[in-house]
């Protein structure tokens, strides 16, 4: 019994990050013991955050607006609303709008593969954020604060239900060749302990053991390797006699072997060359693409959180040139963004995992005015009154849209969805409470809403 | 029952049954058992004696359970019922010595959901055993007691100080210990206490001929002298400063790119000014004030203590300056107070007596101060002949600022004045205060700035109703309030100002008009005719014509100023003063619109500093660009000297809100800036204007203030023994843990008064005590009684820190550098630079690998304790890293040349590595494997000049990883 004390102790200093569950069996205690804080049974194990980060235009992807093809060239007929910069007369979408699947659902041609999936996936209109700041909105869609240092909302959901592979962190953020605007602060853990930030992979590096630190010896060969880390252990393993019921001991002596195993094992999820034929060409060529896959091997393993980021900056960001810039973009992801659904739903996974895609507001639907007071570049300003987002999968609705934007897609004036609701409705499909998930600091009790967010019903399946 | 309560039952069920089985049970021995199991169930409340105390059982479960609804928040109060304060609870709730009247003790008993408190929907419930407590404590009469933190310690705890302070503390302890049949651990062996009091006190472990010395002394005074050399070096401030900047929330960038430059130039005099303090034993009571207002203390201007305000400066940069200041009250509470007072920013603290009027005095306290333009220089740059080029290189980059700030900001202002209209337009329209901290950058001329606006509001409301140009606006703002239709409005709008036309009697003739004596009319007749002609039909007529009138002002006067200039060309005509063609400069008419355009309190007279924030954004990148050029040489030139990074406090700030719900632009009552409410010696007096930080800060060293030092001495056990006497050192409140041991947190506190605030002279006392030289063995007896190890029954087994760790490594492989103070250097930069951690950068946006690794501090916010993970990424450091097998070589290659046996080559080894030599099992171990050679691959060739010393290498490279030397016995 007194043994049992020490292994809980154990347990707790060492159940975070990389994969309590497994740990727990370790000790033979039963997997979800002390770890998972679900309220209810969840609908959804684990998340792929898709983060098209700069802000996508939603009247020239998700959100069709015939008023603003019948007005080209002329002033709204309201004041435009206030964005980062001035913007001028309505500037007509270049794409085109087709209805998809049996649900009806329009898309743009800028996604002409995701459109096949129109019939999973839910269509929410009715975004909006707070001020048209990428850095800002980028904080408010991944913490709930825009302003102050508060954990992401990937770092709380593996805090919440802990990851179920040993061998890799709970939680990953994806981002090939940089960093999106706001670094390391999209996926901080702040004051939840350090092990629940994301661990970053730059996945414009195909090698696979370099994605994770100090993952492999260049030094000494396997052999080598296992020589010395036998020698190791049985020093530390007679340190530890000297010292018996030391849990912390015992800990390191764990994390060891977990480490040492680990060095196998977990490049393995990163390595795409060991995907099919078949698979590598469903979701085609580049790192967006690419990184969209190694997602899918990522929750496959029970990674809990994955968010995927379009590239360094902000690459959806198109103030000028929205015909060029966001074709380019979406170029670059669309057969990704399919193939993942596709992939999951082939292996059963889709039910059980939440797709979301979003950027961190939309833009206008009026041109935006360049400083000698033209519209000549054709492009667009954030906007953060109105915008799109999808989801699919894990008890999300299927071919549904929720929301509306007015005539003209400026403003969410139909069922507006704060980014707190939206995070109020991912957690409760993970299992959440979003009142009752907090976590004690400096003698608060904070939560991912702190006091706003309601669950949206509607986009429950 | 909680689990916790579950396990400690279980665990004393055996006890129970080994008992049981080797003892017969007599009488006594029963009672005995029953009592562990009662302390089981309920370890805390046996811990702490029989009788249920307020501060100690009930306090704690109020705050807990009751208080978020009935407690000291006046918005999320329930029912009218306060439970935190004696006299409202006893008005309806509780019936003291009679639970079964109170309300109180039946609420939290009821089985009816309807009734039960707390609410189901709260998710938290009494257990039957707190019940029970609560219902005791009313059965005792419901004595409440103030709360433990915010008394003064109890006069018995200074008696104390007749007797030899170390064996006081062990005294405490021992007495606390007895009473539960406990016993302090056997004291460990002498290798032990030297490496624990060395890493301790320096953060590195002791050299062989350090530990050797003490082992051949062995006089009593051994300890005393040990202690006292670790004191005087160098390395305690590096150690011990670095404990201080996690309180400091020290970083060297500003975080979240907030102003376009990402680094601090001189965040490092702050953290060299801490280092210094901990060296030359700095008073701990003149360490806060230098650190909260060394700008007010009359130093000199170049004095290097000023940099100690870093402790303000060197947070987090918010866009927003009022999460600047938050996050400034936050560290000052905190860190120096144990109080969280953040909470109130928005509503009254929930658990605490801290109101939001108490966190907007100290709010008031810290906002009327800045950085200012120039940064004190506070010692030399390394060498003169660099200081001297980048002095001429900064003058150059500074003028060529102050030129494009100085003409853009009267461009700017000359623009403003041709603008009135679009701001009088905007408050006509009423259009809502905004808060100017958020405002964005992003302008072009045509654009309203928020802060004009507002400047133009508040405008309006300090000059007179009878000002001559203004008085029609006010008078028609009236009427426009009671006429809504046009048509109204502009006939009673004419009858009015015809009325006011018949005030100001004849109308003034041409030349009175050039004439610099003639007196002025009551209101301003162009602003009468100018609105005749108008006929406005709204107030936002009204502010176009106004507008319009100041953009004539603004041309006629510039006009005239380039008019009379080009008189005083060479060849110009003199016209004399009192010429009619004067008349546009010297008519009163002229001079009382301009008084709104030029005086020196109008809104578009704002300071160059104020109006570069407002350009166009073209402009405003380029001279951003200018700044940027400054910034660069302070930050990378050679030659750049030392800064503080001062505050100056500007007294003429006086007028301080409440601001509601933390919304700046909804403003409550006023408030003046004082110290917090919560003491009960400390009576909160306004601070002098002009000094208020130091007001504060003085209040905070008060003696009347009891927090300042159990937050200090318990911040030094904690760092000693591993755990404090309060488990939650940044929250002594009501929802923080009650000491275990308050005598002696009460007699620690005291004695640091005694000493004059020295934090040496405690160090010396805690690491005398025997409570210090105890072993950190595990007990399972001891464990079973006292499991967090809350009555110090033996030392908590320590894994070195982030910091200790690396600079372990880089001292026993003799590579650390100890140069000190300085510039940051890259901690994770390959091949490594050796200087000891605290000289790292500490990059609070893009925290490092090494940091998030190992637990280090969190910096951006306060950290009282560091949490304590065990994950992989840890693991693979040691195992694969390249710094681990770098230092292991180099440690090998010294051992090949420092001794010339294998045997006495482990020995030698051992004993850097561990502080002790290897027994004989060792040896051999270690011996087998360097013999052994592992698998012959030639790998490591470039690295070892041999086959033999790759595997002292890898040997090397086991002792470093090993338990043993992260861990501290």
């Amino acid at each position: 019994m007194l043994q049992q004390n020490h292994r809980r102790d154990f347990f707790r200093s060492c159940g975070m990050g990389f994969g309590s569950l497994a740990l727990a069996d370790l000790l033979s205690e039963p997997a979800n013991a002390s770890r998972s804080r679900t309220h209810f049974p969840p609908r959804a194990k684990q998340v792929i955050h898709i983060f098209l980060n700069g802000g996508v235009s939603q009247v020239d992807t998700f959100d069709p607006k015939p008023e603003l093809t019948k007005r080209g060239g002329q002033m709204l007929p309201f004041d435009n609303l206030k964005t980062e910069r001035r913007t001028g007369v309505a500037l007509p979408s270049p794409f085109v709008f087709k209805k998809h699947g049996e649900s009806g659902i329009p898309i743009s041609d800028l996604f002409p593969h995701l459109s096949q999936c129109a019939d999973e996936m839910t269509i929410v209109r009715s975004m909006y954020a707070e001020l048209p700041s990428h850095e800002m909105s980028l904080m408010l869609m991944n913490t709930g604060d825009q302003r102050l240092v508060r954990p992401s909302i990937g770092s709380w959901l593996t805090w919440g239900m802990g990851s179920e592979n040993q061998n890799l962190p709970g939680f990953v953020a994806l981002c090939p060749g940089g960093l999106p605007v706001g670094g390391a602060g999209n996926w901080r853990s702040a004051f939840l302990p350090g092990a629940y930030q994301g661990t970053l992979i730059d996945t414009s590096n195909k090698d696979p053991s370099k994605l994770i630190d100090h993952l492999r010896n260049t030094r000494l060969s396997a052999g080598q390797q296992h020589e010395q880390f036998e020698l190791l252990q049985s020093i530390n393993a007679k340190h530890y006699a000297q010292r018996p019921g030391e849990s912390a001991l015992e800990a390191r002596i764990q994390s060891f072997e977990l480490a040492y195993r680990m060095q196998m094992e977990a490049t393995d999820a990163f390595d795409l060359n060991q995907e099919p034929e078949h698979i590598l060409k469903l979701y085609g060529e580049g790192p967006q693409n690419r990184q969209l896959l190694m997602a899918r091997r990522l929750v496959e393993r029970g990674v809990r959180f994955v968010q995927t980021w379009h590239g360094n900056l902000q690459p959806w960001d198109s103030h000028s040139n929205i015909k060029v810039e966001h074709r380019k973009c979406a170029n670059e992801c669309d057969q990704g963004l399919a193939a993942l659904i596709i992939d999951l739903k082939q292996r059963g996974m889709l039910d059980e995992t939440l797709i979301l895609c979003t950027g961190e507001f939309g833009r206008t639907p009026s041109v935006e005015m360049g400083q000698n007071g033209s519209g000549a570049a054709q492009g667009r300003d954030h906007n953060h009154w109105g915008y799109s987002l999808w989801m699919a999968g894990g008890g999300i609705k299927k071919g549904s849209i929720y929301g509306a934007t007015d005539d003209f897609g400026f403003r969410a004036v139909e069922n507006p969805v704060s980014v707190h609701d939206l995070h109020a409705t991912m957690l409760h499909l993970l299992g959440f409470d979003h009142e009752r998930l907090t976590y004690r600091y400096a003698g608060r009790d904070f939560r991912l809403t702190d006091v706003h967010g309601r669950v949206i019903q509607d986009l429950l399946a | 029952m909680s689990s916790t309560s579950q396990q400690h039952l279980r665990s004393v069920m055996v006890e129970l049954h080994r008992f049981m089985a080797i003892a017969p049970i007599g009488r006594r021995n029963a009672w005995l058992l029953i009592g562990m199991l009662l302390l089981v169930v309920a370890p805390h409340g046996l811990l702490r004696g029989d009788e249920v105390r307020f501060n100690e059982q009930i306090r704690p479960l109020l705050a807990e359970y009751c208080l978020e609804c009935h407690g000291p928040d006046a918005n999320r109060r329930q029912g009218d019922l306060r439970l935190d304060i004696e006299s409202f609870a006893k008005q309806s709730a509780i019936v003291a010595y009679s639970p079964e009247k109170s309300e109180l003790s039946k609420r939290i008993a009821s089985d009816d959901l309807d009734v039960v408190m707390p609410p189901p929907d709260k998710g938290k419930n009494l257990n039957a055993e707190q019940i029970r407590q609560i219902q005791q404590w009313i059965r005792e009469g419901a004595k409440y007691e103030g709360h433990w933190a915010f008394q003064k310690p109890s006069a018995k705890a200074i008696e104390l100080d007749r007797i030899d302070s170390s064996s006081a503390i062990d005294q405490i302890l021992k007495e606390r210990l007895a009473a539960k049949g406990l016993a302090m651990s056997p004291p460990v062996s002498r290798e032990q206490w030297i490496r624990r009091a060395t890493f301790d006190l320096i953060g590195v472990p002791p050299t062989w001929m350090e530990v050797e010395a003490f082992l051949q002394d062995p006089s009593e005074d051994s300890y005393k002298n040990v202690i006292d050399r670790l004191l005087d070096s160098p390395r305690y401030g590096e150690r011990w400063g670095r404990h201080w900047l996690d309180i400091a929330r020290y970083a060297d960038t500003l975080g979240g790119s907030a102003i376009g430059f990402t680094q601090f130039p001189f965040s490092y005099t702050y953290r060299d000014y801490v280092i210094r303090a901990f060296n030359s034993d700095l008073p701990y009571d003149r360490f806060i004030l230098e650190q909260i207002a060394a700008d007010q203390l009359e130093l000199d201007e170049n004095h290097p203590a000023l940099a100690g305000l870093g402790f303000l400066t060197v947070g987090m940069q918010f866009r927003n300056r009022h999460d600047t200041i938050d996050d400034q009250i936050d560290v000052i509470t905190r860190g120096l107070q144990g109080l969280t007072v953040a909470c109130a920013r928005c509503h009254d603290h929930k658990f605490d007596p801290i109101s939001t009027e108490d966190y907007y005095s100290l709010y008031a306290a810290l906002a009327s101060s800045q950085a200012p333009d120039k940064l004190p220089i506070i010692g030399k740059s390394t060498s003169d002949k660099l200081e001297q080029e980048y002095r001429g290189s900064l003058e150059k980059a500074q003028s060529h600022y102050d030129d494009m700030a100085r003409d853009q900001s009267e461009v700017m202002r000359s623009r403003l004045r041709m603008q009135v209209g679009l701001y009088l337009r905007e408050i006509a329209n009423g259009a809502p205060e905004q808060d100017v901290s958020t405002a964005f950058l992003s302008y072009r001329t045509d654009d309203i700035r928020p802060l004009i606006m507002n400047r133009w509001r508040d405008y309006l409301t300090k000059i007179s109703e009878e000002d001559a140009v203004f008085g029609p606006w006010f008078r028609l703002r009236k009427l426009a309030v009671e006429e809504t239709a046009p048509e109204r409005f502009v006939t009673r709008a004419i009858e009015l100002l015809r009325g006011m036309e018949k005030e100001n009697g004849e109308p003034l003739k041409p030349n009175q008009l050039a004439q610099l004596g003639t007196a002025p009319p009551r209101w301003n007749p162009r602003v009468l005719q100018s609105l005749l002609a108008k006929e406005p039909r709204s107030l936002t007529e009204v502010a176009d014509t106004y507008g319009a009138l100041f953009g004539e002002t603004h041309q006629a006067w510039l006009k005239g100023l380039q008019g009379a200039a080009l008189e005083a060309e060479p060849n110009g005509e003199i016209v004399p003063d009192e010429d009619a063609r004067h008349s546009e400069v010297n008519s009163i008419v002229q001079v009382q619109l301009r008084r709104h355009l030029y005086g020196s309190d109008t809104p578009t007279a704002i300071p160059d500093q104020q109006a570069t924030q407002l350009l166009n954004r073209t402009v405003s990148d380029s001279l951003g660009g200018k700044r940027g050029a400054i910034h660069n040489l302070h930050l990378s030139s050679a030659g750049s000297p030392p800064r503080a990074m001062t505050l100056q406090e500007d007294p003429t700030f006086v007028d301080f809100h409440i601001f509601r719900r933390g919304n700046p632009v909804d403003r409550g009552q006023r408030v003046f800036a004082r110290y917090l409410s919560v003491l009960p010696q400390l009576e909160p007096k306004e601070f002098v204007p002009g000094k208020r930080r130091l007001g504060l800060a003085q209040a905070i060293v008060s003696q009347n203030n009891p927090l300042t030092r159990r937050v200090i001495v318990n911040w030094v056990w904690q760092h000693h023994f591993g755990n404090g006497l309060i488990h939650t050192p940044d929250d002594l409140g009501t929802r923080g843990q009650p000491p275990v041991q308050p005598k002696l947190l009460d007699y620690l506190s005291e004695t640091l008064l005694h000493d004059g605030w020295s934090l040496k002279k405690l160090h010396r006392k805690i690491m005398l005590s025997d409570a210090y030289r105890q072993s950190a063995k595990e007990d399972d007896r001891s464990r079973a009684i006292d499991p967090e190890n809350e009555l110090f029954w033996r030392m908590s087994r320590r894994r070195l820190d982030m910091e200790a760790m690396r600079d372990a490594m880089l001292a026993v492989s003799s590579e650390l550098d100890t140069t000190m103070e300085g510039k940051p250097v890259d901690l994770l930069a390959q091949p490594a630079i050796p200087r000891r951690s605290i000289y790292g950068f500490v990059n609070r946006d893009i925290v490092s690998s090494l940091s998030s690794t190992f637990d280090g501090a969190n910096p951006n916010s306060c950290t009282a304790k560091r949490p304590d993970t065990s994950v992989p990424q840890q693991t693979l450091f040691a195992l694969n890293s390249e710094f681990i097998q770098d230092r292991a070589s180099k440690l090998a290659s010294l051992s090949m040349s420092a001794v010339t046996t294998e045997e006495e080559r482990v020995r030698w080894l051992y004993q850097r590595v561990f502080s002790r030599s290897p027994d004989r099992d060792e040896l051999k171990v270690a011996l087998k494997y360097v013999h052994s050679g592992g698998e012959s691959t030639g790998i490591t060739s470039e690295r070892a000049n041999s086959e033999a010393e790759a595997n002292w290498q890898r040997l090397a490279h086991v002792l470093l990883a090993s338990n043993e030397f992260v861990f501290v016995d």
